[in-house]
């Protein structure tokens, strides 16, 4: 799924002066589905499809999604925690490095292999030499959302934020104790809590505890999968400006996952917008929040509760419906057309979306006796009596369905129980500029 | 907080360390576990059987060649009970009841701890195998578990120990290859569970090793379970092979519960109760005592009831 498209453009990469802590390029991680009673593989969920982004030095990089994006198994393909299905993720590059990967991955696909061959060999996670890789370990940390489940139940404070530097040998006996206390101290909380366990503690104290030990090693880069979202309002203020406070210390760089946008707007200096596994949009913060180019982003942002909803332009947004669709057969085109409030004919409607139709009209749904395909936009449905097919090519071209839809259609003729449907192919959207350091995905290129 | 005074400044206890703090804590769940009584009342019964096996010599006049061997007093065959020099009676081979009593809650303890030592370290490491490694490994090794686990273990180990021959170490071998397989399912159970907490995880971001992350985060807490299976199966052990003993499955002549209740049924119908009855207690009150413990155990690690305190 490595698409070049999604890599930013030369003009991005040179914006990155000063490197990058770590660099995701085309990272994808396919999940098997396993059915029958030999559990033949038959089908993938992409959790995350062809991801590409930079994490520079010092800054916090906001990653957005609903619930199901896949913006935690991001997150973990980013610690290490799970090894990609595709794609590579390199660490620590500066400014000429970046802009070798950069180059390496402009070129087309059969001759990047030689020319990532040393850039892999240095930063690449995956192949990096044993020193390196621990080296990344100590610069990588991360934090959990439950910090219920993150902390080890018969282990004493001084134990889990000692423990890495147990396992990297920095300290030991009474310097030890004193690294921890230090810790301690760096996240508000103090030495009479050496010798407890977690359970004596608040869920806000407990996760005091998780970014004192992801401190512990001094290192570059933080991954805060939800650090808040767990926790009450008041605490969850006094845990950001924490965050805060630590980055403005010691240079810390933040991927801060979240689906809640006050959060990310308090904290990222960057956002990437998720949608069905793959960014739609990225770009600065405060471009995002004034002129998000992607209807996604905009309709996340129209869902953050402080806004006034009487704006007819916010609240065009502002209800997404339906769900989000089966990332095991993600929509052709935009994988956002389903539910998109400004979708166009050029958004990729296809077969799929008239089977998404049927399930919301019971009676229909049940006399269709099979649907035959051509390609994802062509196709036959068969119904068990004629009246169906009929009733439903008079829907597809009432307003009950969406305008936009029923411009993409071709042909449409009912021939007895069968209905043939034909919508204009559509190729998939790519990332594209849309102004300095912003890039979307989306056809309308001038929203 | 507890530790704080009422300006809610911190109290220096300079006197807390780990090792004070892991005391206390073992302090409160033995306190937790002694709160119940039928717990203690199993602890009682566990601990006067237990000193029954230990002073076994001091109470009654050790056989020789062979302690093991119920001594024979060819003079004083099914006497009842309260004869003098029999106080529990003799059997109709002129064993002393109470010589069998005494030495057989030996024999039932070295069943029990050689069978369930042996087979929780087995089904511990196959079942962390499975559950670590995972795939087909996993597959493999829990099919073998099928396997066994479709064959009742009394009629298993029974069908095993009637191939080996006639012996107690027999039975003991026996019952060591059927009852693994129960451990080794809640173990493999218990680690798909524990490996998804975060914690363990959290390790992993830090770089500890595969093996110090199983010790020290996955093992100490999918260890409970098996723990409390492992108690009540000290019971249920001695009870299989006392079965499997009265069925002939073991040496005559030894002191063991089992064999003295086969020997001693033929009896009951003229009236000779005691040579079955009181090993036949002994049996019934060694696997109460066990179960009221591990019940006991049960509740007392029971996590729902660890948060509360």
């Amino acid at each position: 799924m490595t698409d070049m498209s999604r890599l930013p453009t030369p003009e991005q990469a040179s914006e990155a002066a000063s490197g990058s802590v770590l660099s995701l390029r085309g990272i994808s991680k396919h999940f098997p589905i396993r059915a029958g009673a030999l559990q033949r593989v038959v089908g993938h969920v992409r959790a995350v499809d062809g991801v590409s982004f930079d994490i520079r030095p010092g800054e916090t990089l906001g990653l957005v999604g609903e619930s199901g994006c896949g913006k935690t198994t991001l997150g973990r393909l980013a610690s290490g925690l799970l090894s990609p299905t595709s794609g590579g993720s390199y660490f620590n590059l500066d400014t000429a490095a970046l802009s070798k990967l950069n180059a390496a991955y402009a070129l087309p696909e059969d001759a990047r292999a030689a020319a990532l061959a040393p850039l892999e060999a240095a930063h690449g996670i995956a192949t990096m030499p044993k020193a390196a890789q621990s080296r990344f370990r100590r610069n990588c940390q991360m934090v959990f959302q439950d910090s219920f489940s993150s902390l080890n139940p018969r282990h004493l404070v001084i134990d889990i934020v000692g423990r890495p530097l147990r396992v990297h040998k920095e300290a030991s006996g009474e310097a030890l104790t004193e690294r921890v206390v230090e810790l301690l101290e760096q996240v508000g909380l103090g030495r009479q809590h050496l010798y407890r366990y977690p359970h004596q503690f608040s869920g806000g104290q407990r996760q005091r505890i998780s970014i004192a030990r992801a401190l512990a090693l001094d290192p570059e880069l933080i991954i805060l999968d939800e650090p808040t979202s767990a926790l009450d309002v008041s605490v969850q203020a006094q845990i950001l400006n924490l965050l805060n406070d630590l980055q403005a210390e010691r240079n810390l760089a933040y991927l801060f996952v979240t689906h809640d946008l006050s959060v990310v707007e308090h904290m990222a200096d960057r956002i990437v917008t998720m949608y069905l596994g793959r960014v739609v949009e990225a770009g600065p913060t405060r471009t995002l929040f004034d002129a998000a180019a992607h209807p996604y982003t905009r309709a996340l942002i129209a869902a953050k509760p402080d806004l006034a909803v009487d704006d007819p332009q916010v609240a065009k947004f502002a209800a997404l419906d339906g769900s989000i669709p089966d990332p095991a057969r993600p929509p052709r085109g935009c994988h956002f057309h389903t539910r998109c409030p400004v979708a166009t004919p050029n958004c990729g409607w296809e077969l799929d979306d008239i089977v998404r139709l049927l399930e919301r009209s019971e009676d229909l749904f049940e006399s269709l006796s099979d649907v035959s395909r051509h390609s994802d936009f062509a196709g036959e449905l068969a119904f068990e009596d004629e009246g169906s097919a009929e009733r439903l090519a008079q829907a597809l071209r009432s307003d009950a369905t969406p305008a936009s839809m029923r411009s993409a259609m071709e042909s449409l003729t009912v021939d007895g129980r069968t209905l043939r449907v034909r919508f204009q192919e559509v190729g998939e959207v790519q990332l594209s500029d849309r102004g300095p350091d912003h890039i979307a995905a989306c056809v309308i290129k001038d929203a | 907080m507890a530790n704080t005074n009422i300006e809610g400044a911190p109290i220096r206890r300079r006197q807390d360390s780990a090792l004070r703090v892991r005391l206390r804590r073992g302090g409160e769940l033995l306190g937790l576990i002694l709160s119940n009584p039928t717990t203690v009342f199993g602890l009682i019964l566990i601990f006067g059987m237990l000193g029954m096996a230990l002073f076994a010599p001091w109470l009654t006049q050790a056989n020789t060649p062979d302690p093991y061997q119920m001594p024979r007093d060819w003079g004083a065959l099914r006497m009842p009970p309260g004869t003098p020099g029999h106080p529990l009676g003799t059997t109709n081979t002129g064993g002393d009841v109470l010589y069998g009593v005494i030495w057989g809650s030996r024999t039932s303890l070295q069943l029990s701890i050689v069978v369930v030592g042996v087979t929780v370290v087995i089904g511990t490491a196959i079942g962390s195998i499975a559950g670590m490694v995972g795939g087909k490994v996993d597959e493999i090794l829990m099919r073998i578990v099928d396997v066994f686990l479709s064959i009742p273990e009394l009629i298993f180990a029974l069908a095993i120990a009637a191939i080996l021959g006639p012996s107690f170490t027999n039975i003991i071998l026996s019952l060591c290859l059927v009852f693994w397989v129960k451990y080794a399912r809640i173990m493999r159970a218990q680690i798909i569970l524990v490996k998804q907490n975060d914690y363990v995880d959290a390790a992993r971001v830090i770089g500890d090793s595969r093996l110090n992350i199983y010790f020290r985060d996955i093992l100490p807490n999918a260890a409970t379970p098996l723990v409390v299976q492992a108690t009540l199966d000290m019971g249920a052990i001695v009870l299989i092979g006392a079965t499997l003993s009265f069925i002939g499955l073991s040496e005559s002549g030894i002191a063991e519960w089992g064999v003295l209740v086969s020997e001693g049924q033929a009896g009951i119908a003229s009236g000779r109760w005691w040579a079955s009855t009181f090993p036949g207690l002994m049996i019934f009150l060694w696997a109460l005592a066990f179960n009221l413990l591990g019940d006991g155990l049960r509740d007392a690690l029971d996590p729902r009831t660890e948060s509360r305190r």
